[in-house]
């Protein structure tokens, strides 16, 4: 019998008589520990997957930051392309004779302005949503932040729908199987075996000995997680690149560990026998991390459906071309309702250039279309994420996910977020276009660099 | 062994505790088909309103040029699985709207997972999640001690002593736990029969026949498995420990690692890296709005020499209409191309992963539930198929009224009437017949009846070697 109190003092009466006692128990507690093979297999198995999971995750950043420096380079290539066209007098390739590098709607074409949303290094610690969507895109005058080119890499669904296994998984699903291996027998055991009364006398208080036992296993897998988040940070360089995230890892991986030592330790405090601690443990484990996120995330499928982007279709599609379709006379007014300034340009006196600049302008109403069906279809996600950050009230593990998702971020929020800086910089573009183009700006090198410094930032 | 069987049930019945678990779960598994069907009966009612709301923006379209309409397009909206609601496979994280236009085979967008944050890592609470998670393990609770506590308490060697058959016995203890999930499993489908009768056909009822086969071979392995550690073990602790370290590995930790080393194994291409490859294998074919391109001039010469005419103006087809179609048909070799090699990836991922089973059965499960409720990837490829199938008739169909339909080269302010658009068929999606399919699904079941016939062999053997105390 390991693990109880073998000392033949009673501490009770004498100084530093708890420190003693819970040293010795913690000295116990380890030979039990590495006397107990299923207990070494299961965190043997536990640090397996986690470093298994900071791989997977590390080698998701890795092609993500491939990924944006190959467009980089392409977009630096192509731009140099187009600054030779200038250098050389050309209005552009020769087998496009249409095209006018000096004019602002080509030259901000030619510009190839992307917007990355560069991974976190410290994605590695949960994928979280990133494989759900896009993480860059090219600004042009047309283009939309819910467009097709914005959906997720190429993937395998089957692959997303089982989920990968990255470092968070392992936090949120295995620990809490690890700590139920490690604790499952602590109290039942001795219940079983008729030493707790023995215990009490020594001890003083039964939940004293057992959280002292229990403080063992949490400091244990709490030493195993600092050891996993350093490995990883190494990995991608979080120290350098993102060091508070780490922090911010630290912790929430404590406080899930600690929130699962709480509830075990409710649970296990009184039982009877090792076959009920491991029923309740695992009944617990099953409900917070199956039942609980499974019925939210059905009850949110019913109450807030996800839906078709009807509202998207009927602007990108419909009623762009029932725009196309107006007589040229009420397109124009509308042009001019939206950009008032633009009766007093330049161009406005210029009836040949005039409709060119008209023409130029109409990407600007597609782009309020689109704008304004975006509304209700955010409104939609709003809704439904606020539903499940109220469940998380009952169900802490989505809690956890999603707060390790905000941490690296990987969550709904971040790509939300990027979807809006996308928006503001087809806003930006456009608002220039016009304003440029009714100016009647001829684009030099000069003001081709200018393009691409100031509509890259949003 | 009939009788030994029953007893048993009447011992499960006699402890309340089993009783007030196993209502409980029978009712979260009632639930499960409610709320799975009505889930179903919101998406099917937002699926046709979506697609009548298309089809009739496109029937009441303006007079416009045929070539016009191309680029109009319309919309496809992926319908639900046969039996989505007993288990959505994957359809929560694959796109549901495919735009269908001219000169681009497009890809299945907005899906579920993208318009909310995560919730849950497992899914939805379908049938299919209690089936494959939670059942078995409420399997195994009931299975663990039946052997050894027969063997603690000393009853086995009087049973046997009396002129029972060891064997017998073992073997009824397996079946008594067996059925017990059996029933289960038939419960959540009767209800599940019950609450989508209308739409059941002669299909739907040979899935829902497989798929009950399939979990009916699963459940056997499980609780032969966990008889077989109880007639082993030297205590019910070691047979439940086991076997939830089984259960672990098998439900939690191997899919995962192996799904993710499968896609390693095979890898897809960067989406960036699978376009600039068709736009560069595009580029070499003839552009269809580009007039003075060199294969449209040769499309062109080709037109004149077989019409017997010098000019296009002279032809009495639009020769703009034969040029679009020809570069469709040179667009779709390029789709073919690379979208087949895409689907030939994941054919090879999906195949490495079913050869996983072989470790794993409950990755042979979860392939077979998924694809008998027609909601796994090989369904979701083959609508993929359709839908590009339909885009190219579409198309051609609007391409041949450009070059066929009156009009004369050139003359792109030529028009066709809503009549022209209401006679282009709609998309209809006839649901994959599962004969069509299943032998996608043999690895799977041969799979699971190999993991059964092991574990009733290691069954034989072991109650042969067994000790009676």
């Amino acid at each position: 019998m390991v693990g109880i109190g073998e000392s033949s003092f009673d501490f009770r009466n004498e100084e530093n008589a708890s420190f003693m006692t819970s040293l010795n128990i913690l000295g116990y507690e380890w030979k039990h520990f590495v006397r107990s093979p299923f207990k070494v297999v299961a965190l043997l198995l536990f640090v397996a997957a986690s470093v298994y999971g900071l791989h997977n995750g590390a080698r998701l950043y890795e092609t993500q930051m491939d990924e944006v420096a190959n467009i980089e380079a392409k977009m630096s290539e192509a731009r140099q392309e187009c600054l030779a066209f200038y250098e050389a007098d050309q209005k552009g390739p020769e087998k496009r004779p249409w095209v006018d590098v000096t004019a602002p709607m080509w030259a901000m074409w030619y510009a190839n302005i992307y917007h990355f949303n560069t991974p976190s290094s410290a994605m590695e610690f949960s994928i979280g949503q990133a494989e759900q969507y896009g993480f860059y895109k090219k600004i042009t005058t047309r283009a939309s932040s819910y467009d097709n080119d914005l959906t997720q890499e190429i993937a395998n669904p089957e692959r997303l729908q089982t989920g990968s296994l990255d470092f968070a998984f392992a936090l949120l699903y295995l620990l809490p199987l690890v700590l139920l291996i490690m604790l499952y027998n602590l109290n039942s055991m001795e219940a079983e075996q008729g030493f707790l009364p023995l215990i009490e006398v020594q001890t003083a208080s039964r939940y004293w000995w057992l959280g002292s036992r229990m403080l063992f296993y949490i400091g244990l897998l709490w030493i195993v997680l600092l050891g996993l988040l350093i490995y990883g940070a190494y990995l991608t360089g979080v120290f350098t690149n993102a060091g508070f995230a780490f922090g911010q890892m630290l912790f929430w991986s404590s406080l899930y560990l600690l929130f699962w030592s709480g509830l075990f330790f409710l649970l296990i405090r009184n039982s009877t026998t090792i076959l009920s601690n491991a029923l309740k443990m695992v009944g617990a484990w099953l409900l917070f991390a199956f039942i609980i996120p499974a019925t939210v995330h059905q009850g949110v499928s019913i109450v807030q459906p996800a839906g078709f982007m009807t509202e998207l279709i009927d602007a990108q599609r419909d009623q762009i071309w029932k725009l196309y379709d107006l007589p040229d006379s009420v397109l124009h007014a509308r042009i001019e309702q939206r950009f008032p300034e633009i009766a007093n340009s330049p161009i406005a006196e210029d009836r040949k250039k005039r409709q060119m600049a008209y023409k130029a302008s109409t990407p600007a109403l597609f782009n309020d279309l689109v704008k304004t069906s975006i509304v209700p279809i955010e409104q939609a996600y709003r809704d439904r994420n606020q539903l499940i950050r109220w469940s998380t009230l009952f169900n802490p593990v989505t809690f956890f996910q999603n707060q390790f998702n905000q941490v690296t971020e990987t969550h709904f929020d971040d790509y939300l977020n990027y979807r809006h800086e996308l928006q503001s910089l087809i806003d930006q573009q456009i608002n220039t276009l016009v304003t440029d183009t009714w100016e009647g700006k001829v684009v030099t090198p000069s003001h081709f660099e200018n393009y691409i410094q100031d509509l890259s930032q949003p | 062994m009939w009788h030994i069987i029953k007893n048993e049930w009447i011992g499960l019945h006699r402890n309340r505790a089993f009783l007030g678990l196993s209502t409980g779960f029978m009712m979260v598994l009632l639930l499960t088909v409610v709320l799975g069907t009505l889930q179903t009966h919101l998406q099917q009612r937002q699926y046709e309103s979506a697609k009548n709301e298309v089809r009739q923006q496109w029937e009441n379209l303006n007079p416009m040029n045929p070539h016009g309409a191309a680029h109009y397009g319309t919309y496809v909206f992926k319908p639900n699985s046969l039996l989505g609601s007993l288990d959505e496979g994957v359809n929560g994280v694959t796109g549901k709207v495919l735009r269908v236009e001219g000169h681009v085979q497009n890809e299945i967008v907005h899906s579920e997972a993208s318009q909310m944050q995560a919730v849950s890592k497992f899914g939805k609470l379908k049938s299919a999640l209690l089936l494959q998670y939670i059942l078995p393990l409420l399997l195994l609770f009931v299975a663990f001690r039946s052997v050894n506590s027969e063997k603690q308490s000393g009853r086995l060697k009087l049973l046997v002593l009396q002129g029972g058959q060891l064997q017998r016995l073992v073997w009824a203890k397996v079946l008594a736990v067996w059925l017990y999930g059996m029933a289960l499993l038939l419960l959540t489908l009767v209800a599940y029969a019950l609450a989508s009768s209308s739409s059941i056909d002669a299909n739907t009822a040979l899935r829902v026949l497989f798929f009950f086969l399939s979990y009916g071979l699963f459940y056997f392995i499980i609780s032969g498995l966990t008889v077989l550690l109880s007639t082993l073990g030297k205590n019910a602790t070691i047979a439940l420990t086991t076997m939830l370290g089984i259960w672990i590995l098998w439900t939690i930790f191997l899919p995962n690692i192996l799904m993710s080393t499968v896609d390693q194994w095979h890898e897809l291409p960067s989406r960036e890296a699978f376009k600039t490859a068709m736009k560069a294998d595009r580029s070499k074919g003839i552009d269809g709005h580009n007039p003075s391109d060199e294969r449209s001039k040769e499309l062109k010469e080709q037109t004149l020499k077989k019409y017997g005419v010098e000019e296009v103006s002279q032809l009495p087809i639009n020769f703009d209409g034969l040029r679009m179609q020809a570069d469709e048909a040179y667009g779709n070799r390029v789709w073919d191309k690379h979208f087949g090699r895409l689907r030939e990836i994941l054919a090879h991922q999906k195949q490495d992963y079913q050869l996983a089973g072989v470790l794993n059965p409950f990755i042979s499960l979860q392939n077979a539930s998924m694809g008998f409720a027609g909601s796994d990837n090989y369904h979701h490829q083959e609508f993929l198929v359709r839908v590009e199938l339909y885009r190219r008739d579409f198309i051609k169909t609007l391409n041949d009224k450009h070059a066929y339909g009156g009009s004369t080269t050139g003359d792109w302010q030529w028009k066709v009437d809503q009549g022209f658009f209401k006679s282009v068929s709609d998309f209809v999606y006839q649901p994959v017949r599962l004969s069509a399919v299943i032998s996608h699904y043999f690895l799977d079941l041969v799979l699971l009846l190999a993991w059964s016939a092991l574990v009733s062999l290691l069954l034989i053997f072991a109650t042969r070697k067994m000790p009676l105390l």
